[in-house]
């Protein structure tokens, strides 16, 4: 029958290793845009996608927006916060990395 | 036995199977980088081309047998005869041909077995099948695969929007999962190609030893191993355009961040089977995780009218390519006459498949009309309550 210890054991690697790229990758735009540098990268071709904001959360928005206003960033902190995306950016390199290694049986075959 | 005409007709169909597989799987790992405008469509295809063609050249190891144990050969088992093999091949051909029209993305391997095991229970008899293989190899995997990496997909999903949440009216830096989403696709791409490539190399390798031409134990000839990254790779470069409209637009609409975590949990989810062994069908994870991605980010809706339909489609591909499969059989049992048949009957069929696609074209070209139309229409941003009917306009 199904050999269920292996089935978990794969469901839970892709869970946290999705998890942490996911993260990763996130954060590192995250402390980019906090850092005022904000990626712009224009589709290659307009699509299609629409978000709705519901009410509630445009209030919640707006309020963190008035709260990070009353408190911005010194030259420092946007320093760190720079290079601290650049890691993140690094970790996410090195997790494709591992990827190609997994995939290429040469490599760890 | 010599170079007899059965297994060159096994050879050809089954670089011909290699292509098909090749075109039904670009959507796996491009319908989302295409879907976000990440990569120009052309671009997309030409890359999973590329990664297909290498990935095929850098993993050759053949498995033991054809149906990695679903049909009982080998030792003590049945043989399998190129005619089996043969009739297999039309009825899994057939099919994917069949979804591909219907724009479903529908799992390769299982169209191989389905058409293998039609073909062995007319040709052998129905004690040559291992049923409880096929129950924990193929039937239960499909079930959980999806909702597996859906779960996961879903949570990378929520993550991604959590972490880069800002305050309304400034700059979320989303855009930037674009470049992200070029290498997480990559990876499926090239997984893809060490995977899928594999199997048709398989089956010549296993056809040409089973005719006494190639030694027992041997690896695939390197005429077999190119011709085979070759096909998938032009495969995938034709793109099924119509399977890359399902996954990417079909099931819902797509941005960058559900993209990125989509394609990030696809991979990590078969690079994690592959090694853990516990096989799960790309097609299948690849499907699941946009699925997940779309419940993951709030405002944005499933279409589950279209995911049943997908999910009718995975239920049908064993036992439909298994009739046909098993239909071919029947006429090959005949001799010659039956094998001339069989291909006749299978080119009139894939001749009438294409004149109907002609009818509904998708290709690169018309995959963003629709977007076209959106340059014009301005979209409103300011918040509002969403009702039903404009919950369902957004769906539209």
């Amino acid at each position: 029958m199904i050999d269920w210890a292996a089935f978990f054991v794969v469901a839970f690697a892709s869970l946290v290793s999705s998890a942490v790229v996911v993260s990763l990758y996130s954060l590192g735009l995250r402390l980019l845009t906090t850092a005022g540098r904000v990626p712009v990268v224009e589709p290659a071709e307009f699509t299609g996608a629409i978000t709705v904001l519901t009410p509630k959360r445009a209030a919640k928005e707006a309020k963190r927006a008035r709260k990070a206003a009353a408190t911005p960033l010194t030259r420092g902190q946007k320093k760190a916060a720079v290079l601290g995306a650049y890691a993140c950016f690094v970790l996410c390199a090195g997790a494709v990395i591992f990827g190609v290694y997994l995939i290429v049986p040469a490599l760890h075959g | 036995m010599d170079f007899t005409l059965i297994v060159a007709l096994v050879i050809a169909l089954a670089l011909i199977f290699d292509f098909t597989n090749g075109f039904h799987d670009t959507a796996n790992a491009m319908a989302t980088p295409i879907a976000t405008g990440a990569m120009r469509p052309r671009v997309a295809v030409g890359l999973a081309a590329i990664l297909n063609l290498v990935g095929a050249f850098l993993s050759t190891e053949v498995a033991k047998t054809i149906s990695g144990g679903i049909i009982k050969e080998g030792d003590g088992g049945v043989q399998i005869t190129p005619e089996i093999i043969f009739a297999g091949l039309i009825g899994a051909i057939v099919w994917n041909l069949l979804t591909w029209l219907r724009g479903l993305p529908s799992s390769s391997s299982h169209a191989l077995f389905g058409g293998l095991i039609g073909a062995t229970i007319i040709g052998i008899g129905s004690q040559a099948v291992a049923y409880d293989v096929v129950l924990a190899k193929v039937i239960l995997p499909a079930l959980i695969a999806p909702l597996t990496v859906g779960v996961v997909a879903f949570l990378a999903t929520r993550l991604a929007y959590f972490i880069t949440r800002r305050d309304s009216g400034k700059a979320d830096g989303r855009g930037g999962f674009r470049y992200a989403q070029i290498f997480s696709s990559s990876l499926v791409a090239l997984a893809h190609g060490t995977n899928d490539a594999q199997k048709t190399m398989g089956v010549i390798t296993l056809t040409l030893i089973a005719s006494g031409m190639q030694d027992v134990g041997t690896g695939p000839q390197p005429w077999v191993i190119i011709a085979c990254a070759v096909a998938i790779a032009i495969g995938t470069y034709s793109g099924g355009w119509r399977i890359i409209l399902t996954m990417g637009r079909g099931l819902t609409a797509i941005k960058p961040a559900q993209g990125f975590a989509a394609e990030t949990s696809t991979a990590a989810t078969i690079l994690a089977s592959s090694h853990l062994g516990f096989a799960l069908s790309t097609t299948q994870v690849a499907s699941g995780s946009v699925i997940g991605s779309g419940m993951g980010r709030r405002g944005s809706t499933v279409r589950w009218g279209m995911a049943g339909q997908i999910v009718l489609g995975w239920v049908l591909t064993l036992p439909a390519s298994a009739i046909m499969g098993a239909f071919a059989a029947g006429l090959a049992l005949l001799g010659p006459i039956g094998i001339v048949l069989d291909l006749v009957l299978g080119s009139l069929l894939v001749a009438l498949l294409f004149r109907r696609s002609r009818a509904t074209r998708v290709t690169h070209d018309n995959l963003h009309d629709i977007d076209d139309a959106g340059r014009v229409v301005k979209i409103r941003k300011t918040p509002r309550k969403v009702s039903r009917t404009d919950r369902k306009k957004v769906a539209l």
